[in-house]
């Protein structure tokens, strides 16, 4: 589904030096696959999924999504890509404040370029019921607790029905039961609806929920 | 369309968040829409003050003064130095044909003691026929005729302003001897009101009018400063104008004087307050300008602000162009937004203007206005947007 040949990030500090966040990274991920990427902070984990996110474009090698060429297409089609292709879940939950928890579940909807076969607004009120959120569903972000906001955030990455649900630090800054519900959420959607998950982190105890685990440790794929 | 609302909603919700931001960030496009409609506003109302005027003199009307009035389109400055008229001129001008009223003018300002009180005037000595050249009607008492100008008869008719300031009422000062500058005349009728005075026209409610045979007293050389004709409103005005012409010439050269239509003034002083209008309102367009910095500012801050943001709807889907749409959509608001105030505040600015002077707003002019301030909002938001569109996703996601 996802395959990084060869790839690399690397950024000019000055004439003579290059600093390479990742170097020579080769990873597949494949469809309904639940993979832990773990490294220490600064190790390139970030910098391995924004590339894969589409957050980022890698200095050298390909990124190939889905048989297409990332370095091919234009930022409208990559955008598109983020929208229909990925559902983002990050450590800070990063909701937009000034919108309700149902408009921050909608707005990957209002940026669709593709026509959705479903109501967005029906969907959304639909997952809100199934995660237990649907009381929430008028409230601002900042009125909820962390674990509420992860679910949003997760929610948010569901409406568009991605291929791929890619957790950066999704428990970082949660206590650890409210983490573990969280990995047990992503572990359920991996098993029961066959969602692949890509999580990163640094903990070994949240990385053992992948299926696969990578290393990463000074810009490269250990194992 | 969903799509539309939602980006609109969002700028909406940002101002509620910060109104005092909103309304100082909005302050500068209000105070220059104000402004420019404010002046549009007054120049309409000058041309439309300026027209009426004319408009009761009638269409058959004519002026004769000395030296060149208008030159080139303009005022020429001779007509302020050339030579005045003499009774010797009025006699001849009565023999040209088709003319039904002439009435030479002079004038003559003093302390008039009325009383009441004291009060400086002025009075225009001229012939019967003024009244009906000048659209005058009488409201009480009479005007005066042909025996008081034969006569020499010490008599006023009264604007109603002066007979009030004066007598206390109309009503009053007929009857009554004023004195100016030690000489008594009576006054016989006071005119109905012409309303106007305030900027630039005549008030010829506050002048008093006397048989300009009277005038003699303080004008010993029988001078004339103008004369007004009514010609016979068969005969084409141009003919009138050519005999009369030929009359003048037989005594002066070309530029000793000038006939006018009251029209020509007309398009020459809409040509002049036009061009003034024009300079005012550039001028009250610079605070416009001043205007879509100061939104280019807090737009560049809002920006900035919401970095982060714009970095969690990219990583959600976002284009360029929506982040550039959102953007530029609020910085439109902010300008429409002051734009709206600036024209209420110019609205009630001409209601408080229109107890003095016949300001209006037309509906070009607001079109005008709401026009510029979105405009200014799209040139001077398109740099921030532009900024905020071009982030990088990773950047903008990572910024704290």
């Amino acid at each position: 589904m996802i395959r990084l040949d060869i790839v690399s990030k690397s950024y000019k500090i000055d004439e003579e030096t290059t600093f390479y966040a990742l170097k020579d990274a080769t990873l597949e991920i494949k469809e309904k696959e639940f993979i832990s990427i773990i490294g220490p902070s600064g190790s390139g984990k970030s910098t391995l999924m924004h590339l894969i996110g589409l957050l980022d474009k890698p200095s050298q090698g390909e990124l190939i999504i889905q048989n297409k060429k990332i370095s091919k297409l234009d930022d409208d089609q990559i955008s598109s890509l983020r929208n229909e292709f990925v559902g983002f879940v990050f450590q800070q939950f990063n909701l937009i404040p000034k919108l309700t928890v149902l408009e921050n579940i909608l707005l990957p909807t209002i940026y669709a370029r593709k026509k959705l076969d479903y109501n967005p607004t029906e969907k959304a009120t639909e997952l809100l019921k199934k995660f237990g959120l649907f009381e929430k569903r008028n409230t601002y972000p900042n009125k909820i607790s962390g674990g509420q906001q992860q679910r949003v955030a997760i929610l948010r990455a569901l409406i568009m029905e991605p291929k791929l649900i890619l957790a950066d630090e999704p428990t970082g800054n949660l206590d650890t039961k409210t983490g573990r519900e969280i990995m047990e959420l992503l572990k359920e959607l991996n098993e029961k609806e066959g969602m692949t998950i890509a999580v990163v982190t640094h903990e070994a105890d949240i990385a053992k929920y992948g299926k696969r685990i990578v290393n990463v440790r000074d810009g490269k794929i250990v194992k | 369309m969903y799509y539309f609302i939602f980006i609109i909603r969002t700028a909406f919700e940002d101002f509620k968040r910060s109104k005092l931001q909103t309304f100082l960030t909005s302050l500068g496009i209000m105070i220059g829409v104000f402004a420019v409609i404010m002046l549009t506003a007054l120049g309409l109302g000058l041309k439309k003050y300026i027209s009426d005027q004319f408009d009761s003199l009638g269409t058959n009307t004519l002026f004769i003064a000395p030296g060149k009035i208008l030159e080139g389109g303009s005022f020429g400055a001779s007509s302020l130095l050339g030579n005045r008229f003499d009774v010797k001129d009025l006699n001849r001008l009565k023999r040209v044909k088709n003319i039904t009223g002439i009435a030479p003018l002079s004038s003559k300002s003093g302390e008039a003691k009325g009383t009441e009180k004291s009060e400086f005037v002025s009075i225009f000595f001229t012939s019967e026929d003024f009244f009906d050249i000048t659209g005058f009607s009488i409201e009480n008492g009479r005007f005066f005729d042909n025996t008081d100008v034969e006569k020499r008869s010490k008599v006023l008719v009264a604007g109603p302003k002066i007979a009030e300031k004066l007598f206390g009422s109309e009503i009053e000062a007929i009857g009554k001897k004023v004195a100016i500058d030690n000489v008594n005349f009576l006054i016989i009728g006071v005119i109905k009101s012409k309303g106007g005075g305030g900027f630039g026209g005549p008030d010829y409610d506050s002048y008093f009018f006397g048989p300009y045979t009277t005038g003699y007293i303080y004008n010993p050389d029988k001078q004339f400063i103008r004369f007004a004709i009514k010609a016979e409103e068969k005969i084409p005005l141009a003919t009138v104008k050519d005999q009369i012409n030929k009359e003048m010439l037989r005594r002066y050269e070309e530029d000793d004087f000038s006939i006018v239509e009251p029209t020509e003034i007309l398009s020459v002083v809409n040509s002049i307050f036009g061009i003034m209008n024009i300079v005012l309102v550039a001028i009250a367009s610079i605070s416009l300008l001043v205007g879509g910095i100061g939104i280019m500012n807090i737009m560049y801050v809002t920006v900035s602000d919401k970095t982060r943001e714009i970095g969690i709807r990219r990583a959600i889907g976002a284009r360029r162009k929506d982040i550039l749409f959102q953007f530029l959509i609020e910085g439109i608001a902010l300008s429409i937004i002051g734009g709206t105030f600036g024209l209420i505040l110019a609205f009630i600015g001409v209601l408080i203007v229109q107890n003095f002077f016949p300001a209006y707003i037309d509906l070009p002019s607001v079109l005008l206005a709401l026009g510029v301030s979105s405009a200014i909002g799209i040139i001077f938001g398109v740099l921030p947007a532009r900024k905020a569109a071009n982030l990088e996703p990773v950047e903008a996601i990572r910024y704290e």
